[in-house]
């Protein structure tokens, strides 16, 4: 029994209605967690597309006289977060912010997501020697710690923004691809593909109707769980110097390491960016943990 | 046992060949070049290709790597670019500080974590239930460099109770026979040493437990949930067994099984945030020093300290699958 069959008793059994993501959506609609995270996600998005329209001032607009005497100028009526040791307005950049976090985490999770659910459903649908050698390998890259690994990507495509999303996306590949496999080689036996081959389906079609629809749902949990991951490891990675080479980007993991240095005086230059990073991975954390009850097969059919 | 043992040990074999052609592929691969890296930007040509000579660069691939396979087999993982010195005397001088790092972030975790979700499970549907699950949501939400900069704000800025850097105080006086600056307070009688290096270690195992605690905390509740609903709990209950001698005999020993497995590859992403942790607190371990080796693009200290992180990682991975073959009965058999 897992948790989720347990939590279910005490509702009442309906009978199934219309499909797998049709009670996943319904049951989404009902789960608290499901609709905060949701919230927050939202917000993290809306931010992202409107910063040009809602941010107050410009990313990169200073105002030196709020920081002529020491840093920083804290909240105010005209500052909401205060402004940054350059004196820039600490709202806008982080809206600003908000995009660089969301296309970093869907990059990241895009190339871990296709390169490791490709090589899983590979392994998974045709076995053998190919697909021997493919788990060897993910196994290999799993010995590694996930934040080393990403730091010798780095090392290795150099600097920059979008040399650390593929980076912190190639760690992800080995979670993905075990994932897909696991799924491809519980649904190769079902029925309907017995069924699909003995009418004479070709293999390709199979694996890309009939089985990857249906072995795709854990997957979809694990790109919401990584999504909060990658904005994380980036954060991290900007920490230890290896982010965006330019400074004046506001990106959240930079704009927390270089206010560390004024952490006595105006703390609230480190904190702001650290909440908004949770904030947007514990919204993806939830959706993702919401979405694992919902789309489980075994608790179809019940409120 | 022993057949179990000896084929788990086999397959480690092809995994660390693996690991072994992977870091050696991507030295290769690092722009510049140890050459370049060793004699900086402005090396002339002929320079470079004498150093390619005396590393041997200018052999064919496979006898690199058989030459790289040799050398690091027998223990020689190079020589650091910074300080040059052995990269294995820096390891075995810094790794002690991150094992006792680790190895404080997992008691730290397991001894919230494992009652929290016991309870959680125990108590399910309660108020406390739910919190539980939120505040492990959020664990798992936090960077862990932003908690090891907030909590040393408040406990060693503002309030002052405890050190913000390092492993012990500099003006204590003690012997370190071990590295293990705790287990050297103990060993020596310096009672106060060993206790000035639990405070110093106190805040980054906190930072850096965070995420394993609230991951075991959740295994641990799901795992309990499932076994509290066993037909043979229900039995024990049904013939009269004590609730504490069910919780602990049948519940508690079925549902640590799944979270021995979790441990395991928490050390992985321990080790991985010990980079991130010591260079919050300025501890000297490997992580602090690969992180800073990455600065200074010193490619032996980044190679070989992966290695032998990778290597800790794959063993610790070994030894948490020999003994859930212990903690489980049923598998010895099979």
């Amino acid at each position: 029994m897992s948790i989720a069959e347990i939590e279910a008793e005490t509702f009442t059994l309906e009978t199934p209605t219309g499909g797998l993501w049709h009670e996943a959506w319904r049951r989404l609609r009902h789960d608290k967690g499901a609709i905060v995270g949701f919230c927050f996600v939202a917000a993290f998005v809306l931010c992202a597309l409107l910063a040009p329209w809602i941010a107050p001032y410009g990313p990169l607009e200073q105002n030196l006289s709020l920081v002529a005497h020491g840093c920083c100028a804290g909240p105010s009526s005209a500052h909401w977060f205060g402004v940054d040791q350059l004196g820039r307005d600490e709202l806008s950049r982080i809206l600003w912010g908000a995009r660089y976090s969301l296309v970093i985490g869907v990059v990241a999770v895009t190339v871990g997501l296709s390169i490791g659910s490709l090589l899983g459903s590979v392994a998974g649908y045709f076995g053998g020697v190919l697909g021997n050698v493919i788990m060897r390998l993910m196994d290999i890259m799993l010995a590694i710690p996930g934040l080393l690994l990403a730091i010798g990507i780095v090392a290795v495509l150099g600097p920059g923004l979008f040399q650390i999303m593929i980076a912190v996306g190639v760690t992800s590949i080995p979670i993905f691809a075990r994932l897909m496999r696991g799924s491809i080689l519980a649904q190769r036996e079902n029925d309907f593909v017995l069924a699909a081959r003995s009418v004479g389906v070709p293999r390709r079609s199979i694996l890309g109707q009939h089985i990857l629809p249906n072995a795709i749902s854990p997957v979809i949990v694990q790109a919401t769980l990584a999504l909060a991951t990658a904005i994380i490891d980036v954060a991290g990675l900007a920490f230890l110097g290896l982010g965006d080479p330019d400074p004046s980007r506001p990106e959240w993991g930079a704009m927390l390491t270089n206010t560390n240095e004024y952490l006595q005086v105006a703390p609230f230059l480190a904190i702001i960016p650290g909440i908004a990073i949770v904030i947007s991975a514990l919204g993806f954390n939830m959706i993702g943990d919401a979405l694992r009850e919902a789309l489980d097969p075994k608790l179809r059919g019940r409120a | 046992m022993l057949r179990f043992i000896v084929r788990r040990l086999l397959l480690l074999v092809p995994i660390l060949l693996g690991l072994s052609i992977l870091i050696f592929l991507w030295i290769r691969a690092l722009p510049g070049g140890p050459a370049q890296s060793l004699l900086g930007e402005r090396a002339t040509p002929q320079a470079v290709e004498q150093i390619r000579h005396q590393l041997g660069l200018d052999k064919p691939i496979y006898e690199q790597y058989w030459a790289y396979l040799r050398t690091t087999a027998s223990g020689n993982l190079g020589i650091s670019i910074a300080s040059r010195r052995p990269v294995t005397t820096e390891i075995r001088e810094r790794f002690p500080a991150t094992i006792e790092l680790t190895v404080a972030a997992m008691i730290f975790a397991l001894s919230i974590g494992l009652p929290l979700g016991f309870f959680a499970a125990k108590r399910h549907g309660s108020a406390f239930d739910h919190l539980s699950l939120v505040g492990s949501l959020i664990g798992i939400s936090i960077p862990i460099f932003f908690l090891a900069i907030i909590l040393k704000y408040i406990f060693s800025v503002r309030l002052g109770w405890l050190p913000s850097v390092g492993r012990q105080d500099v003006l204590i006086d003690a012997e370190h026979p071990t590295g293990f600056y705790v287990l050297d307070g103990i060993v020596t009688g310096n009672w106060n040493a060993a206790w000035d290096a639990v405070k110093h270690l106190i805040l980054p195992a906190i930072a850096l437990g965070s995420i394993p605690l609230a991951i075991i905390a959740r295994i641990t509740r799901a795992s309990a949930l499932d076994v509290q609903n066993e037909d043979y709990v229900r039995t024990a209950r049904a013939k009269g067994l004590s609730p504490g001698i069910v919780d602990r005999r049948h519940v508690m020993r079925n549902a640590l099984l799944p979270v021995a497995t979790i441990i395991g590859l928490q050390v992985g992403l321990l080790l991985g945030g010990a980079v991130l942790t010591e260079t919050v607190f300025a501890i000297p371990g490997m992580g602090s020093w690969l992180a800073q080796a990455i600065f200074n693009r010193d490619y032996p200290v980044i190679q070989g300290g992966v290695l032998f992180l990778a290597i800790v990682f794959v063993f610790v991975n070994l030894i948490v699958d020999l003994s859930y073959g212990l903690l489980n009965p049923r598998i010895r058999v099979s």
